[in-house]
């Protein structure tokens, strides 16, 4: 055996366990679960779990899973991911035997328009796209959004589809709008309104916002809300023009062995009370019925939290792009940022 | 086992040579073909053949994202030469001292390259140490927003460099032979006739080595202005990783990356002489 | 230039160098999050120092430091002495272009490889290919080391070794390695200390199992300031710089 041969095993039983308890290998963003969660299904099931929370969006999870042998085994793409996902084999469908659960699932979610049978996902924890800002401010939309008086104090979402979904629902469009007479307004919009932003930030703004350097930014409802409980004078609108929704799902890879475990681990986050854990933890919404009356009354009052029938109905789902709306999408993005 | 020295060198060259093709030569060549693929509908890529993600690049809109990235290595270049000449000339005549004082220089660019450019997102914040003491001094009302722009991204870039462009410097003036520039001053040249024309060319050397190492990652720079850019502007190294991630055109990315390897080898070429090797 | 000039400059230049890592050492002793000095506290290093994540991060860096320090200084150190003793055009040239090539390029690229070769033989990303990617960057730094160094070394003595009737190897091993050996430990040095900071390439070719520590700390950083980030970055800088200190003390010594 040669020296390197020898190294290289080393190495690699370096990064093997020496449990023999099995292992489950889950993929999550920062903040989206609850704090025991995990643990918790550890003792019970006796089982490992190796969890990540290390990344921002979903694509990077395409990106280190493309391959087919990336080794993990849950993952919780965004539901227009969820599509194109299932087109390039990277998902294995769900046994809803494995997953008795599935009846926890509130109306609004079983038969969602990106996956109608539930295939292929289940949907975790959804939430709307708003504007979080000082208390003092009375900002009820987009408009009051791009001001001067708020100008270089504000910034936007460093995600395409966020920010071109602002500008189509200010130019009265549907945010999956794929006509490019359409999307070109909506970058000639952005690259008008980009003088009025400091920056394209994403959750880096939150500390920002509670320090008072930002004065109002384009915030997911989730994280809007953990920067309030920290820092109450801040409030959180959703936009009078409309505005994007967008539901984080959680699948199993296609390239996982693990699928008992997986479901179990999956059927596992729909008990009502690990839900309103999870929902307490992340402050973004859950799709489980019974979890809300698990929370404390505080909590259920929040409209972050559960927005009300009429706010809803100003919300828009994203859906998949298609393969050329993408690249236009792209480019008019790079645009932007180039400008 | 009695190896002839010929045989010796060749097995000792082996591992290296085994290095180089598996881990960077076929990696490159995989980047070549996969800059000629087509993307596929959701990702992904797969043939047909095509020039055209490099025929992407004639797009005045990626010429305008190379230029920005050109521009800004060039200023941090620039920066740091000037900066870093007086501080090598400080250390050369340093006398016994010498080494203690590169060392001091040279410490901080050991230390992890991104904590040094989070330092700087910590300092520049409206509510970092510049700003809390402008206002402590009532010298400003309102923070400057000193973070997310083009000079923040240019200070971190040299913040981080600095070190590397001091050491080629200093090495040459090191064994400049001072008793030219004396000869100047007794044949009656002013200091800035010395300067231009006995110290520049003696030191052109070292000039260019630490040119060369500030300007070349610089150009693909990625994690300084991720982190201090604030997204506003993209540069090359911002769009061949989000090509590989965001946007999933594998192709496209592998186009840019192999178009910006291009122009770092013209670089080596041309600032590099002949007779000089990096090896 | 005048002596005064120059010190003042030289005193504003190391300020310049010193003072984001000392405000950064600063506000990692702050009792608060914010900016604002609200008294003296080592709350935040016992955060950094409990948080698995971070912890686990950090023995997953030094791990794989570890091995692709040894494996590159043993390779570079070899390819060194070849060159030394013959050049060789390609692989000079081939080294120096890696040298050059950006970051994101030398990631993406192995990302790539790694992806095509492990779809035949079916192996996962992990710890062993964050390895091979960091020997892959690591070993041109080596080699430039320990020529340089070489090059100011004697050749008459191996020469002479030769003639008094050892082999080639012996000669090698018995005379040059020894006198290389300060050397080889400053390749060392630099091969661990680039292996330990590296984000852009490890971020793309890292696996399940090993999450290092500077992909930990940008995470960080990117969710905002967070002084448990200033105290983890203290105890880095400190130990890094304690750590190169004493190694050029130790060279010095020689």
């Amino acid at each position: 055996m040669t020296r390197r041969t020898f190294f290289l095993s080393l190495s690699g039983l370096a990064g093997c366990t020496s449990g023999k308890r099995p292992r489950l290998n889950v993929i999550n963003y920062s903040d989206y679960i609850g704090p025991t969660t995990i643990a918790d299904f550890e003792k019970e099931f006796n089982v490992e779990v190796r969890y990540s929370s290390v990344i921002e969006g979903s694509e990077e999870v395409i990106a280190k899973t493309i391959s087919g042998n990336s080794g993990w085994d849950v993952v919780f793409p965004e539901n227009r991911l969820v599509e194109p996902m299932r087109s390039m084999g990277l998902l294995q469908p769900l046994d809803h035997k494995l997953l008795p659960n599935i009846s926890q699932l509130s109306e609004r979610f079983r038969k969602p328009v990106w996956d109608p049978n539930l295939e292929w996902n289940l949907p975790y924890l959804w939430s709307c796209c708003g504007i979080l800002h000082q208390g003092h401010l009375n900002i009820r939309g987009w408009n009051d959004f791009f001001n001067d008086k708020l100008r270089a104090r504000t910034t936007m979402l460093d995600e395409p589809s966020e920010v071109f979904a602002v500008c189509l629902k200010l130019l009265g469009y549907s945010i999956n709008s794929d006509s490019e007479a359409e999307l070109r307004k909506a970058q000639r919009l952005a690259l008008d309104h980009k003088r009025f932003l400091r920056a394209y930030l994403n959750t880096e703004v939150r500390d920002q916002v509670a320090a008072g350097d930002v004065l109002a930014c384009q915030l997911w409802a989730g994280s809007a809300q953990l920067t309030i409980d920290e820092a109450p004078a801040l409030k959180f609108t959703h936009p009078s023009e409309g505005f994007s929704l967008y539901c984080d799902c959680v699948a199993i890879l296609a390239e996982s062995r693990r699928r008992e475990l997986a479901h179990q681990f999956i059927n596992y986050l729909y008990r009502p009370a690990v839900a309103a854990s999870i929902t307490q933890a992340s402050r973004a919404s859950t799709p489980a019925r019974d979890a809300a009356e698990l929370l404390p009354e505080a909590s259920r009052q929040l409209s972050t939290l559960f927005p009300s029938e009429e706010i809803l109905a100003r919300g828009e789902w994203f859906r998949t792009a298609s393969g050329p709306t993408q690249r236009l999408r792209d480019r008019l993005w790079t645009e932007i940022k180039a400008a | 086992m009695t190896l002839t020295r010929e045989q010796l060198r060749k097995a000792f060259l082996t591992p290296a040579w085994l290095v180089t093709a598996l881990l960077f030569l076929a990696p490159i060549g995989i980047v070549l073909y996969y800059s000629l693929l087509t993307r596929g509908p959701y990702g992904g890529q797969a043939p047909p053949l095509t020039f055209e993600n490099y025929t992407r690049f004639l797009d005045p809109l990626y010429g305008e994202i190379l230029l920005k990235s050109f521009l800004i290595a060039a200023e941090t270049t620039v920066v740091c030469l000037l900066l870093g000449f007086p501080l090598a000339w400080f250390l050369a005549r340093a006398g016994s001292r010498r080494s203690l004082y590169l060392q001091l220089v040279m410490l901080p660019f050991w230390t992890s390259f991104l904590i040094r450019t989070y330092a700087w997102v910590f300092l520049l914040r409206d509510t970092g140490l510049f700003n809390t003491v402008l206002l402590g001094f009532g010298l400003i009302n309102e923070p400057l927003p000193l973070l997310y722009n083009h000079v923040a991204v240019l200070t971190g870039l040299v913040y981080c460099s600095l070190p590397l462009a001091v050491l080629p410097i200093y090495a040459t003036l090191e064994r400049l032979d001072y008793s030219l520039v004396e000869a100047a001053a007794d044949l009656g040249a002013t200091t800035s006739q010395t300067f231009l024309h006995v110290i520049i060319p003696l030191s052109a050397p070292g000039l260019r080595a630490a040119a060369f190492l500030v300007f070349i990652p610089s150009l693909g720079t990625y994690l300084t202005s991720d982190l201090l850019g604030g997204g506003s502007t993209i540069l090359i190294g911002n769009l061949v990783q989000n090509q590989f991630t965001t946007a999933r055109d594998w192709p496209f990315g592998a186009a840019a990356s192999l178009i910006l390897m291009a122009i770092v080898l013209l670089g080596l070429i041309l600032l590099l002489r002949r007779d000089e090797d990096l090896l | 230039m005048t002596s005064r000039w120059l010190n003042a400059y030289a005193v504003l230049a190391y300020s310049f160098l010193y003072l984001p890592l000392a405000v950064l050492g600063a506000f990692s002793f702050n009792a608060s999050k914010f900016t604002t000095w609200e008294g003296f506290s080592l709350h935040w290093y016992r955060v950094a120092l409990t948080d698995s994540q971070l912890l686990e991060s950090a023995w997953n860096s030094l791990l794989i430091a570890f091995f692709s320090t040894l494996l590159s200084t043993a390779i570079g150190t070899l390819a060194a002495y070849s060159l030394w003793k013959r050049r060789s055009r390609f692989l000079s040239t081939t080294l120096s272009v890696s040298l050059v090539t950006p970051e994101i390029v030398t990631g993406i690229s192995l990302l790539a490889a790694f992806q095509i070769v492990f779809r035949v033989f079916k192996l996962p990303l992990g710890m062993h290919t964050v390895v091979l990617a960091h020997v892959s960057f690591c070993l041109v730094y080596v080699v430039m080391v320990v020529l340089a160094r070489l090059r100011t070394m004697d050749s008459s003595l191996e020469e002479a070794a030769l003639d008094l009737g050892a082999t080639p190897w012996q000669a090698f091993r018995e005379v040059t390695l020894p006198l290389l050996g300060p050397g080889i430990a400053s390749a060392a040095l630099l091969a661990f200390t680039t292996s330990l900071d590296d984000y852009v390439i490890t971020s793309l070719v890292a696996g399940v199992d090993s999450e290092t520590l500077p992909m930990v700390i940008y995470g960080m950083a990117r969710r905002g300031v967070n002084p448990a980030v200033n105290a983890i970055s203290t105890i880095i800088v400190v130990g890094l710089g304690i750590l190169i200190l004493l190694s050029q003390k130790l060279e010095e010594q020689r």
